[in-house]
């Protein structure tokens, strides 16, 4: 069963409502069919048979059942309305007065069709069997002692002249409600039938019902179970966001009391520089170039070092908005159109006048952009950088390309990692540019890589990513 | 008459560069060490340009932007101003974004240590945008 509450059903019934209900109206539509089957017995027991016995208290007693019945029929259809609570031990007492009702009828109706001579006394053995299979077996062995004690008496009261016998006339000698023997065999018959069904019926129905309170408490506690487990992995999920939090808490507050004295020594150093204080000499500028120089790597350092978790523990989500790589890549190859022409290299920009946005964070693309831009700019002596942007409807694609010193071919995997740095480069750096550009691009769920030599001009590297489109 | 700035940030050190670099310019400087005190400032003498750094003591740069829009300081609002921030830290920016409604220009949000030379510039830049 699909549904998360099993105990529920669609009328909104418990299990044991639904069954005990449900056991009502199987007995309600047996009985209908009992009273055809009666009728049907008795007519052709009178018309092909000529048996010889009145049959109009056989149809009295079917018109009582037929009513008794529909009155039964409704009430069990109004159940649904009951309250929750009210409906098992009602249902239980119209099934303790209906199997009394029954068995009387039954009697009633065996005295009127001849008593002991009826052999449809042992139809008494089918509705032990049907008690058996709906009801619990104490009941049953109750209602089996209750039908043999019903029929002693009728024989009884038969025998000994108290009641008048009816004889079949045509199928059954007058006196054999007399002959003892005949009796006993009958008796011992239907006791030994009736309390071997009841064993029967009860071990097999028994056994499923245990099976079924089995199958249902087995369920329930798997419910409880699995509610208990996805409450732990809530809590776990709480506690680790919780983690996250103070984490990059801590790094904000890291990156800002690392930062500030630096940002404060290299203000101090820049005004000295740009000449605020007064004349300085051509070494001391030296010197002071050089000291403003390291105190820049350091911040660059503490801001990459502090940028991998960040971007790890998925900070970018936050950062992402519509981007434009075209303007992005305009704007960052605007920046560095005066280190190329200082450099005396071509800084070729191929994008379209459109493109379509992306979602992303802008100043984590520039930062890449910014990087790939970088490298190429420092390690091209003479030649080219061209960024070239594209797209197709899955992915836009950016290429950096330069007519450099390239990559060993064995360094090529490697070139990623954190703090890599090539074995063929003098120029300064972290080694932790391209390590970053990864982290941010596979956080856009992009791919980056490189190829060296670059396919189209067999010179130098290309460096590609990818980031997949809005759709 | 001369131009009024006033800087709010909690370092010192910063305080006396900025300083420095904008009185060598001509620019008239109020200083305060946090929100609160900047806050006080402003009502006492209206500066034509505030800076500002975003983490601070007792009230931040954003408290400072957000009272600021309050409809009480209404004749406050035309003042321009200029983020400083010692984190390059795209979140805070896109929560300032966010949280005031508008974008900011590339002048207006600057990440420490700033050169003196490009201090000057945004600063003339967004006086003239005034």
């Amino acid at each position: 069963m699909n549904n998360k509450f099993p105990e529920v059903k669609p009328d909104g019934f418990t299990p044991e409502e639904a069954a005990v209900t449900m056991r009502v109206r199987v007995f309600v539509n047996m009985r209908w069919f009992a009273i055809l089957a009666i009728i049907f017995a008795a007519v052709i027991a009178s018309t092909v048979f000529h048996i010889g016995f009145s049959p109009l208290p056989v149809y009295i007693i079917c018109i009582f059942l037929a009513i008794y019945n529909a009155v039964l029929w409704r009430l069990t259809r109004n159940l649904t309305s009951e309250q929750t609570g009210f409906v098992v031990p009602r249902v239980k007492h119209y099934l303790y007065t209906n199997v009394f009702i029954d068995l009387t009828m039954l009697i009633v109706l065996i005295h009127y069709t001849g008593g002991i001579e009826n052999p449809f006394i042992f139809l008494l053995i089918l509705y032990v069997i049907l008690a058996g299979i709906g009801l619990s077996h104490k009941t049953t062995y109750f209602i089996a002692t209750g039908a043999f004690l019903m029929v002693g008496v009728m024989v009884t009261l038969e025998y000994t002249g108290l009641i008048s016998h009816i004889n079949l006339e045509g199928f059954m000698p007058p006196d054999q409600y007399k002959q003892a023997s005949y009796i006993v065999a009958i008796l011992v018959a239907l006791a030994v039938l009736l309390y071997s069904s009841t064993y029967l019926t009860t071990a097999v129905s028994g056994e499923l019902r245990k099976r079924q309170r089995q199958v249902v408490a087995l369920s329930q506690q798997l419910l409880v179970e699995k509610e208990t487990e996805l409450d732990v992995s809530a809590k776990e999920i709480d506690k680790l966001e919780e983690e996250k939090k103070r984490f990059l808490s801590f790094l904000g507050m890291a990156a800002h009391d690392l930062k500030a004295p630096l940002a404060a020594i290299q203000g101090f150093l820049w005004l000295i520089l740009t000449g605020y204080t007064g004349k300085i000499s051509d070494k001391q500028r030296d010197m002071l170039d050089r000291s403003s120089r390291r105190i820049n790597d350091l911040v660059n350092l503490i801001s990459d070092l502090l940028d991998i978790p960040r971007i790890e523990a998925g900070q970018l989500v936050q950062e992402m908005k519509d981007v434009s790589l075209n303007e992005l890549i305009k704007r960052c190859a605007d920046d560095f159109s005066t280190v190329a022409k200082e450099k005396g290299l071509d800084l070729n920009v191929e994008v379209p006048e459109t493109m379509a946005k992306i979602k992303g964070s802008d100043i984590r693309l520039r930062q890449v952009v910014t990087n790939l831009l970088s490298n190429a700019l420092n390690y091209t002596l003479w030649g080219s950088v061209t960024i070239r942007a594209t797209e197709t409807e899955l992915e836009q694609r950016v290429e950096v390309m330069d007519t450099g010193i390239g990559i060993p071919p064995q360094e090529l995997p490697k070139l990623f990692y954190d703090f890599f740095r090539g074995s063929n480069v003098s120029v300064k750096g972290t080694g932790l540019g391209l390590a970053i550009s990864k982290r941010i691009i596979e956080a856009h769920g992009g791919k980056i890589w490189a190829e060296s030599p670059c396919p189209e001009t067999n010179k130098g590297s290309k460096f590609i990513f990818t980031i997949p489109g809005k759709s | 008459m001369s131009v009024k700035v006033l800087i709010i940030d909690d370092d010192p050190d910063i305080l006396i560069a900025l300083t420095l670099i904008l009185e060598s310019q001509g620019y008239q400087v109020m200083t305060a060490r946090d929100g609160l005190e900047g806050l006080g400032r402003v009502k006492m003498d209206v500066p034509d340009l505030m800076i500002l750094d975003l983490m601070m003591p007792r009230m931040d740069g954003f408290a400072v932007c957000k009272e600021l829009q309050k409809p009480e300081w209404t004749k406050y609002h035309h003042i321009p101003k200029l983020i400083l921030t010692s984190v390059r830290e795209e979140a805070s920016r896109r929560r300032y974004e966010l949280e005031m409604g508008v974008t900011l220009g590339v002048d207006s949000y600057m990440e420490k240590p700033v050169h003196p030379d490009v201090l000057l510039e945004n600063v003339g830049r967004l006086l003239k945008s005034k």
